[in-house]
């Protein structure tokens, strides 16, 4: 699925805002990919993600995940999927990743301009890109903008409307502080790529 | 999903967290919209309910009603397919499978996506229009097997008025189709009731740069700045 590809917003709001997929292939490389994925999912949890999940388990690192047990549903895992708020741990993560020549794709979503850069210093060549061309049909029945750079960043759409604009209410009114608000949004999401700390900067813009 | 009307306490901690607005409150109680539930879930493991009245009957699992989970809930499984999600691998394993080579796009339309959800005549109203072109429908989608006539892209008639979260229509085009495509999506769309996330799949050229993105704002279609990458660490590569 198309998952971490239309996460709505500004290009200053997307700036730090990093997902990234190790997904196995049913056709080259899914059996017996359980050890490579362990080995990624140690890499990145060296370079401590924001967060991480799995939708199969049906939860992510901030709603209760189980490490242990989850490292071992990797063995009929389709990947592992994650994301970074800072260009330089996301950095290192790809860089290791790269040395250590697992075979297992990498797939990243980010600021394109962004990622090519940082493809570039650490010498990686970008194989495919999947490019968003925005919303077509019957926008009237959309949110408002700016909930939609919230509601986005769940891949599956698990984070409700209404569910943003009783937070926001919250913040607004000084009764949620912008963190546990982040935190609460993050759970829908059993992918674990909703970004807390954009989540955050958004908020902080309706504080008090 | 229902909720146990004999157990809820209309304490309303749900109401909020559903995606498409199903779960309501009348004078006596607070109920799901069987019409309106997409199945996701999201409700029952949001784990906010004190009195654990909310639950999925054994007809969310029966066939048509069935699809909706499967189109809404990423934890559950597409029989058919083996394979849980709403799309393909597509080009999150393309270094390896080679499935877009260069010449080639593929598109995918994400009907229901952001945050809307979609019933599948909606998507019917797409499939027309591609097959009436020849453009073959992804098979390994679970999309493709809603599709009652393959040449026409009619929907078999008990799948039209389920409501999933978002359904994704793949496909792939030769490079010199684009402008064809385009002109004729394009219009289509603007007729359908739901919104639809639309998406390009290129092979990077060799001098690292996108070319189609010059031909997409010829064709007033901007991509937007954030997109998804194959950074090609899969082994062995396919450079095609």
């Amino acid at each position: 699925m198309s998952h971490a590809l239309h996460r709505y917003g500004t290009v200053e709001n997307l700036k730090n805002d990093f997902t990234l997929f190790a997904r196995t292939s049913r056709w080259v490389n899914r059996e017996g990919g359980g050890p490579k994925l362990r080995k990624i999912l140690d890499i990145i949890l060296s370079e401590k993600p924001l967060n991480f999940g799995s939708s199969k388990y049906g939860k992510n690192l901030m709603s209760g995940l189980d490490l242990g047990e989850f490292k071992t549903t990797l063995d009929d895992a389709v990947g592992v999927v994650c994301c970074f708020s800072d260009r330089e741990s996301f950095k290192r993560v790809l860089t290791k990743l790269k040395e250590a020549q697992i075979g297992i794709s990498i797939v990243v979503s980010g600021l394109i301009e962004e990622v090519f850069n940082i493809a570039k210093e650490i010498d990686l060549k970008p194989h495919t890109v999947f490019l968003s061309l925005g919303i077509h049909g019957n926008k009237e029945l959309l949110p408002d903008g700016k909930v939609l750079e919230i509601t986005s960043m769940c891949g599956h759409g698990l984070v409700a409307t209404k569910l943003v604009k009783s937070t926001i209410k919250k913040v607004k009114q000084g009764t949620m502080a912008v963190d546990d608000g982040a935190k609460l949004l993050a759970q829908p999401c059993p992918c674990g790529i909703f970004n807390t700390d954009r989540c955050q900067q958004l908020l902080e813009l309706y504080l008090p | 999903m229902k909720i146990d009307s004999e157990k809820c306490i209309s304490c309303l901690e749900c109401l909020d967290y559903c995606p498409v607005g199903a779960i309501v409150e009348d004078a006596e109680s607070v109920m799901i919209s069987q019409d309106e539930c997409v199945e996701c879930g999201v409700c029952l493991r949001a784990s906010v309910c004190p009195v654990d009245a909310i639950y999925m009957p054994a007809e969310s699992k029966t066939y048509p009603r069935s699809i909706r989970a499967e189109l809404s809930d990423p934890g559950v499984q597409i029989p058919k397919l083996r394979q849980g999600g709403r799309g393909t691998e597509e080009m999150k394993t393309n270094d390896v499978t080679g499935r877009y080579r260069r010449g080639e796009f593929g598109m995918t339309l994400e009907f229901g996506r952001p945050g809307t959800g979609t019933r599948i005549a909606e998507i019917e109203k797409i499939t027309k229009t591609l097959c009436a072109m020849g453009i073959q429908i992804e098979e390994a989608n679970p999309v493709f097997y809603f599709i009652a006539d393959q040449k026409t892209g009619q929907m078999k008639p008990e799948v039209l008025n389920e409501k999933v979260l978002s359904a994704i229509l793949e496909f792939k085009i030769k490079e010199d189709k684009l402008v064809e495509v385009v002109n004729a999506l394009t219009p289509a769309l603007e007729k359908v009731n739901t919104v639809v996330s639309w998406g390009l799949i290129s092979r990077v050229a060799e001098d690292g740069t996108i070319p189609v993105l010059s031909r997409l704002k010829d064709l007033k279609l901007t991509a937007r700045p954030n997109a998804k990458i194959n950074l090609g660490l899969g082994r062995p590569i396919v450079e095609e």
